[in-house]
Parts: structure tokens; sequence; C-alpha cells
């Protein structure tokens, strides 16, 4: 995986000017929608309710498109295709279980969060731990683990928008980065969630249009799926193996950190609680799975064509692996589908940076003062106050340090999957787990992933093949959960409030 | 809200599908975990290792399902069958690509345009569970997951729940009343 970030954020890659009629033409409109959005959003949005969870009143395709927006980063675009290209379908291990996750998280999750939000009017994910064992201080823990994944989701967000819109526009880097926050600021702190959802949705289409029209012209350039796997096939029949180039275990361990991982990740789990009407939950699985399928359709298109299309010639070999999506769409596709595309990532890293800007207010807002006992009047001007810091605080760390942005980028996804998963997706399902558990398994998925990333990172530890600081910290969470929450399984019972427990048993 | 909720911990008594996903929860996260130790072994990693992931994975990823499906007494009802294919899927795919030969070559046979372990992991672990788990959700939602009479339970617990908080706020700003 050296060289690669995971879906924290598009990598720290520099890509090639496109700055060319077409794609400033189609980026300028891109964004001139997304402002007329954040101005209809911002008249609507009144309270803290509407600004963290829209009100609770979204409807059931508006929400399942921006969740599909939120679910995928940049990497999907750029990141994603270019380690197919570089270790073949063992990168696939990585959108393989978006097959389970959205319907996995539907029973495990969503009802129950929702009905948590009905019972007690919860607007959060720590929330929701606080309330399942009636403990500011697992709520606190929860709030302050998040809170350190966003600081690395954010930086590599911004650099990302950077790197897009320096692209696009030609701007430079420095600039790239404060247009993009800039932007998203202002939807962020204007019109709040409510702005993020319905730029969600059309930030969602367009990628989802952009990838089936992109994964429809490889199919079309390659000859088909067939003649793009014969050719790879006469090079390099490891590629197509069902592991690639990777080991077993490794592909393995890509599966199970992005399948059980899924259950911990704030940016989708969040969405629980904004859908108007709990019943429409019934469709919800399906909406997404079938919208997930169509985004991620690039990421396998892009990366099979363009190593066929080095293979044979028709395209120059590539300078890094991350130029595959950059060099197809440049060199190959028609330009007005390459304007698509490059705003079809600028909509990713805009969206994922809107998601984690308002969950990280709702935390330092709401979150981290009810766990110290001192709630805040205002959360609606607090919100917005701490949207402006954050993304500014954001921007300024992503035009500091690649390196450190890089090391940040990490393991925001792991970091969410270890301290959240066992507490809230098992904690919301078992009456038997305690709030000693649940704290204990919080904190070590905490110490365990910033531990092992920073050993890792500064080449202290080196893992051996296929195994990751993301799984070991996620297994080692889940165990001293199950562990701590039996050696106390005495006070189990009376940790649990009625009505919470009415909703662990519907 | 005595009268809506139960009394906390008597429902977990005799919950055999839950108990049961449990126990699979925890077998599968600890045959993941054995598979990752045995990784840091200084002979290099066993051949076993990836077996206890193809086995642990679907395992672990099934009860977890079942978990969350599990109401009360009536355990998953109509869903064993979902959840039963979604593992077997699952498991045998791993497995399949763990056991094959590897025969990937120019004159391979292609399966939907892709070699066979190829085709078993992207259509078999990819898109096989879509056309299953998404639509056994969506049949079974009033039955299994939530009706408009558990939302309306619910809900009658959050105007209780806010009236009190009501309450309390008014009695905290006038202490008279709270006497």
């Amino acid at each position: 995986m050296t060289g690669y970030s995971l879906p924290g954020g598009l990598l720290q890659v520099a890509l090639p000017s496109a700055a060319q009629p077409a794609v400033i033409i189609v980026g300028a409109l891109y964004f001139a929608v997304i402002i007329a959005i954040s101005v209809w959003a911002a008249r609507r949005t009144r309270t803290a309710s509407d600004f963290f969870v829209a009100g609770k009143g979204i409807g059931l395709i508006a929400l399942t498109i921006a969740s599909v927006s939120v679910s995928v980063s940049g990497f999907a675009f750029i990141g994603g295709p270019g380690f197919i290209y570089a270790v073949g379908l063992g990168a696939m291990y990585i959108v393989l279980p978006a097959a389970v996750t959205n319907v996995m998280g539907a029973w495990v999750l969503a009802k129950r969060m929702r009905l948590l939000g009905e019972a007690r009017n919860l607007i959060t994910i720590p929330d929701a731990i606080g309330a399942r064992y009636r403990s500011p201080a697992a709520q606190g823990l929860a709030a302050v683990a998040m809170l350190v994944g966003i600081v690395g989701y954010m930086a590599t967000n911004a650099l990302a928008m950077g790197v897009v819109i320096n692209s696009i526009f030609g701007v430079g880097l420095a600039w790239g980065i404060w247009i993009g926050m800039g932007v998203t600021l202002a939807y962020s702190a204007s019109g709040g969630i409510l702005a993020g959802i319905y730029n969600d949705v059309f930030q969602g289409t367009l990628m989802a249009v952009a990838s089936v029209l992109v994964f429809l012209f490889v199919l079309g350039y390659g000859g088909g799926l067939g003649g793009i796997s014969r050719t790879i096939l006469a090079h390099d029949p490891t590629f197509l193996g069902p592991w690639g180039h990777l080991t077993p275990l490794a592909a393995l361990s890509f599966f199970f950190v992005f399948s059980m991982g899924s259950l911990g990740q704030p940016q989708a789990v969040h969405k629980y609680y904004m859908l108007r009407d709990p019943l429409q939950l019934k469709w919800y699985p399906l909406l997404k799975t079938l919208g997930l399928l169509l985004v991620l359709l690039l990421y396998f298109g892009v990366g099979v064509g363009v190593k066929a299309f080095v293979l044979n010639g028709r395209l120059q070999p590539l300078a890094s692996p991350d130029q595959a999506t950059p060099s197809l769409l440049l060199n190959v596709t028609p330009i007005i589908l390459a304007a698509l595309v490059f705003s079809g990532i600028a909509a990713a890293t805009m969206s994922a940076a809107n998601s984690f800007i308002n969950i990280g207010a709702a935390i330092v807002t709401h979150d981290l003062p009810i766990a110290f006992g001192r709630p805040v009047k205002n959360e609606l001007r607090w919100g917005r106050s701490v949207t402006i810091l954050i993304a500014i605080a954001a921007a300024i760390t992503a035009q500091r340090s690649g390196t450190m942005v890089a090391f940040l980028g990490i393991f925001g996804w792991g970091l969410f999957a270890s301290t959240l998963v066992p507490a809230l997706a098992v904690g919301l399902n078992w009456q038997g787990a305690t709030r000693a558990g649940a704290i204990a398994s919080i904190a070590t998925g905490l110490v365990v992933t910033l531990a092992l990333e920073s050993a890792a990172y500064h080449k202290v530890f080196t893992f051996p093949a296929g195994v990751t600081a993301s799984a070991v910290a996620m297994v080692a969470s889940f165990l001293v959960f199950f562990l701590v929450s039996w050696l106390t399984r005495q006070s189990a019972a009376s940790e649990l409030d009625p009505d919470v427990q009415l909703v662990m048993e519907l | 809200m005595s009268e809506l909720a139960t009394r906390p911990g008597t429902a977990a008594r005799g919950d055999t599908t839950r108990s049961a996903a449990l126990a699979a929860l925890i077998s599968g996260v600890l045959a993941i975990a054995i598979g990752y130790a045995a990784a840091f072994w200084r002979e290099g990693t066993p051949a076993w290792a990836p077996w206890l992931l193809a086995l642990g994975i679907p395992i672990s990823l099934g009860a977890i399902m079942i978990l969350g499906a599990a109401r009360g007494q009536r355990g998953i009802g109509p869903l064993k069958l979902p959840f039963l294919f979604v593992v077997a899927v699952l498991a045998i795919a791993f497995c399949a690509a763990l056991a094959l030969p590897s025969t990937e070559g120019p004159l391979s046979k292609l399966w939907l345009g892709l070699p066979a372990r190829a085709a078993l992991v992207i259509y078999g672990i990819g898109l096989l569970p879509i056309v299953v788990l998404p639509v056994a959700y969506a049949l079974t939602f009033e039955t299994q997951t939530l009706s408009a009479e558990d939302l309306e339970r619910v809900r009658a617990i959050g105007r209780e729940n806010r009236a009190r908080s009501t309450a309390l706020a008014n009695a905290k700003s006038d202490p008279q009343l709270s006497e």
C-alpha cells in the first residue's frame, strides 16, 4: 500500500493541467450550481436541528443520493483506479464490500439510531453512544476519537480540493485549496447539513453520470470487457487473478476493514438521523447500493481499461499509477467527458469535506460540552462559528505540510472503524454490552490506531505483508469490548434505560 | 414510560438467536485475529492464515447482520435463508479463490468477460449479495424491521421524554414551581 491513500481522500498527487475552455466552463457551471443551492438552503436553516441533521426532514431519494455522494471520496476517481492499475484485481477488495455494507448498516444501525433520534431527540453519533450506555464519558471519548479522525480527513480533503481545482482552473495549489475550502465553507456555515445534503444530491448525480459514461467509453474503446481481459491476460495474467498482485491475506484484510469498518464511518452513519419518515428506510439499502454500484463503475473500468491500453500501446506508460484516470481523460476520452469527470472529482472532495466539517462542528458544540456537563445554549450560532474554524484550520494544515497531511489521511477510516464499530454497532444490538466495555473499546481503538500508524509511518515498525494497523486496531477493539463487557456483565442491565431497551428490542 | 418499555435485561434471556449470533461474531473475530497474529511469525505467513480470514469474515459479517435483524423472541424469521445464502456465497467464493489452481493465461475461458477466478470474485462477491440482501430487507421490512405501530410506540416515548425535559427545565428556571 505504500504510496496510496485509502478512501480518506484523494491522493496527494499533482494532477496534470486540464485547464481547457470546455473543462473551465463545466467547472464554472458546477460551482455556480453549488452556490445557488447554498443560497436556497441558507434561507431554510433556522435551528441547530436544521443545521446538524437537516431538521430530520430529508426525503428518501435525496438522502440516498447524498449518502452515496459522501461514501466515496476522490479516491474512487483517482487513487482507486490507480491502485487497480498497480496491483490488479486485489484492489477491488476495497469496493467489493459495498455489495453488503449498506444493507448491513440498515439492519445493524439505521433503525435503532433513527428510533433513538425519535425517542431522545439525538442528533449525533456520540449522542447515541451516550444514550446507549447512559454515559457522558463514553459520549465524550467517542467524540474525541471522531474529532481526531476528522482532522485527518479534513486536511486530506482540503489538499485534494486544491489539487483538483488547480488542475481545472490552473490557479495554483495554494489558491486551489482556499477556493475549494472557501466555497465548501460558505455553504457549510450558511446552510449547514441542509445545504450539504442538496449539494450532495447534485454532486452525487454528477459523479454517477460521469462514472457510467466513462465506464461505457472504456468498454467501447477496449472492445468490451472480454477484449480488455484478453489484452491483459496476454501480458500479465496475475493481474486478473483473484488477488491480483496482492497476497490473499492483504486482499482479504481490505475486505474485512472496508466491510465491518463501514459501520463506524460517521459520514454515512450520521445520515440515518435525517430521514423524514423512518418507514422509508425500507428501500434505502437497495437504492444506495445501486447508486454506489454506478459511481464505482469508473473505479473498476478505468483501472483495468488503462492497464490494457498501456499494455497494447494505445496509451503511453504512466509516470505513476495515480495518473491512470487523468491520462485516460486527457488523452483518449472526449474533452466534455473529461470536464464532467474533473467536476465530479471536485464534487467528491467537497461533498466529503462538507460532511466532515458538519460532524466536527457538532462534536465541538454539542457532544464535548455535554460530556463536560456544560451544554451550550445557542448551538446554531456556535455551530456556524466552529464550522468556519474547522475549515480554516484544515486549509492551513493542507498548505503547510504535504507529508503531515499524507500521514493524517492514512488513519481516518481505520480510526473510525476501530473506535466506533464495537461500541456503537454491537452495543446497540447486544444488551450485555457494558459502559466499561464501550469505553475500553473506544480507548483501545484510539490508542492502538495512533500508536501503530505512527510507528509504521516513522518506519519504527514494519507490518508483515497483508496486515494493516486499521485491521489490527479493529480486531483489538472488538476483543477488548467483548472481554471487558463480560468481566463487568453484572452492571449491564442497570446501565440500560427502558426507552433505549425498547428501541434495542424492536 | 414504564408502560411502554419493559425492564432492562428481561428480553435478553432466552434470546437464542442473538446469543448464537454473538457467539458466531466472537468466533469470527477470533479467527481473523489468529490469522493476523500468524502473519507475524518469523518463518513467514503460514498457508492457513488466509483461510481463517476467508471463513472468519463471512461468519462475522453474517453474525452482526443477524444480531441487528433479530427481534426479541421472534429471531430472524424468514431472513434465515438470505443470510445463509450470502454467508455461503462469500465463504465459497473466498475459499474457491484460495483453493482453485492459477490457470489465468491468454487462452483462458472468459465468463462475462473475466477469467473464472476473477469472475467468481467480481460477480460472486460483488454482485450476487446485491440481488438478495437489499431485496430481502425491503420485502421483510414491516414484519422484521419496523412497522408503523413500532414507530408510534417510540414516538409516544419521545413525547413523554420531551414533556419531562420541559417540566424539568421549567422547574430549574422557576424554583418556586419545583417546590
